[in-house]
């Protein structure tokens, strides 16, 4: 009975997207730019090179298709620019007032958006494979598979969650929103979506890997084109362990600041 | 040529006004972009201590190119990308009655109303970037090449500005100019981080020539290390050329397309 409200507010969000058919699109086309980049600069390095990092430029390729299908389904930034926009405009009350909780509401409403682009980025990332012609390097072991699987979805909920906390801290800060761009152009680099981490030196890699940033995007990855495979275990067990924390920080947030809102705007 | 002169110090003292007024946002540009491209300089440190060089560019030549792409953005955002990107908005609500009935050209108003001295420190920042590039790569550049350097460096400028009011000139014609900033971010994302060296085929006569951003530092840069070539000018300074006709043309037509929404 609980759930059904929370599904519900997936299925409004997902429904909502069909009002929105050019940006799908517009999306999907655009997801090019991170493939051709990969493209154009592994093809001039490998002119030269065999490998790097063991990776072959084939493996490369095929690390960015799926880094990049993943980063796109990774859209919970929204979520925080959502929240500081209506806490300094003072409708923020809109959320207080519906009676669920805030936090699932957002996990539903990000269920029902990634949902609905599941199918697209797929379809953008197999058009990439064919139009690049990329020998697309993929795991067939199912327990890596549903390693891989148990990482992404962790990655997607930590990333709510992380978004969804950034948002409420907005209740004490009011002008986070140049922290926010700052922290969307760091994304990239940390998640492992410019360039694959293990370019990186070995000891800024050992500490990328006490950061939960690092088993959202960056270690699926490298587990479906098989590779890191005994990394997964202690990934899924981190990353639960982040998301742990995490709540824990957005209860006591929101135990602290919560009564500073006074719905009027600042 | 006065009254531009006398129109621009009030222009800039206004804006210097308002942004004092938000104090907390008058870094922000400088803090967003700075890291913008200092993780840039992460990410291509992190490739070249995997490989010696992409193509003919060594690690110095990267780092300056990505100082020139910051320097280019940085000038653009202290002079004039806050007053463009609101012409849109200003041609869908009819608010471009108000510049068009000033004793000033409305473009130039646009370009100078909104200049924000809180990306100066990015200038700053880039040229820093610069200066490492050339100390990293042991570029020793002679005068001929410097000078060569400034003038493509005040080329791309122009270009970089056509760009902007180009884009933005489409409002004139269309709706909604959403589409065309996603391109236009798409492909300033993917110039920043990749040199024009390493376009060929098909993605050189897109990105050197239909839409252009892949030589905006690219020229500079070849032009300081004495890589370019007759060819390679000739072309850059053809499509500035080309362009600046073009944007010139298109917000011309534009303001005579102009039929004030609002009123």
């Amino acid at each position: 009975m609980k759930m059904r409200k929370y599904i519900e507010v997936a299925k409004v969000y997902f429904k909502t997207q069909f009002a929105w058919r050019a940006d799908v699109i517009f999306n999907m086309i655009f997801t090019i730019s991170k493939i051709l980049f990969a493209y154009l600069l592994w093809h001039l390095v490998f002119e030269r090179k065999e490998s790097v990092a063991g990776f072959t430029f084939h493996g490369m390729l095929s690390y960015y298709i799926i880094s990049s299908f993943l980063s796109q389904l990774e859209m919970s930034g929204g979520i925080s620019s959502e929240i500081f926009h209506r806490i300094r405009n003072g409708t923020f009350s809109r959320y207080m007032v519906v009676p669920v909780n805030m936090e699932g509401y957002f996990v539903a409403m990000e269920t029902g958006v990634v949902i609905f682009y599941l199918a697209f980025d797929l379809i953008a990332a197999l058009s990439w494979v064919f139009l690049f012609r990329i020998e697309f390097a993929f795991v067939t072991d199912a327990a890596v598979w549903l390693g891989a699987l148990c990482l992404i979805l962790l990655g997607l909920f930590f990333m709510v969650q992380f978004s969804y906390y950034l948002g409420i801290l907005t209740l004490k800060y009011q002008g986070i929103d140049t922290f926010l761009m700052i922290k969307n152009n760091l994304m990239a680099l940390i998640t492992g979506t410019i360039v694959p981490l293990t370019l990186f030196p070995e000891a800024v890699v050992r500490v990328m890997k006490l950061l939960p940033f690092y088993y959202v995007t960056y270690l699926p990855s490298m587990l479906l084109i098989g590779r890191c495979r005994e990394e997964a275990v202690r990934g899924i067990v981190i990353m639960a362990a982040w998301c742990l924390m995490m709540q824990w920080m957005i209860r006591l947030t929101w135990s602290r600041y919560s009564r500073k809102y006074d719905g009027v705007g600042i | 040529m006065r009254k531009y002169y006398r129109v621009l110090l009030e222009l800039a003292k206004l804006r210097f006004h308002n942004l004092t007024v938000f104090r907390l946002d008058f870094f922000g540009p400088f803090l967003v972009d700075g890291s913008l491209f200092l993780i840039q300089l992460l990410v291509f440190g992190a490739v070249y201590k995997n490989v010696e060089a992409i193509g003919s560019w060594e690690s110095g030549e990267m780092i300056i190119y990505i100082g020139t792409f910051s320097l280019l953005n940085a000038v653009s955002m202290t002079i004039c990308f806050f007053g463009l990107i609101e012409i849109p908005g200003k041609i869908l609500n009819g608010d471009m009655d108000l510049y068009l009935t000033k004793p000033i050209s409305p473009l130039f108003r646009l370009t100078f109303e909104k200049m924000n001295p809180g990306s100066i420190p990015l200038v700053l920042m880039s040229i820093c970037i610069i200066v490492y590039g050339i100390r990293a790569g042991r570029i020793s550049p002679g005068g001929k090449n410097l000078c060569a350097y400034f003038f493509w460096l005040a080329v791309m400028v122009i270009l970089y500005y056509n760009m902007e009011v180009l884009i933005r000139s489409m409002s004139f014609y269309i709706l909604s100019n959403a589409r065309l900033d996603q391109l236009e971010e798409a492909c300033l994302d993917l110039c920043m981080k990749l040199p024009g060296i390493a376009f060929y085929g098909v993605f050189k006569v897109i990105f050197y020539i239909l839409i252009p951003y892949g030589i905006m530092a690219t020229l500079p840069v070849q032009s300081l290390i004495g890589e370019l070539t007759w060819r390679g000018a000739l072309l850059g300074i053809s499509v500035v050329s080309g362009f600046s006709f073009l944007t010139c043309f298109v917000w011309t037509r534009g303001i005579r397309h102009y039929n004030s929404a609002s009123s």
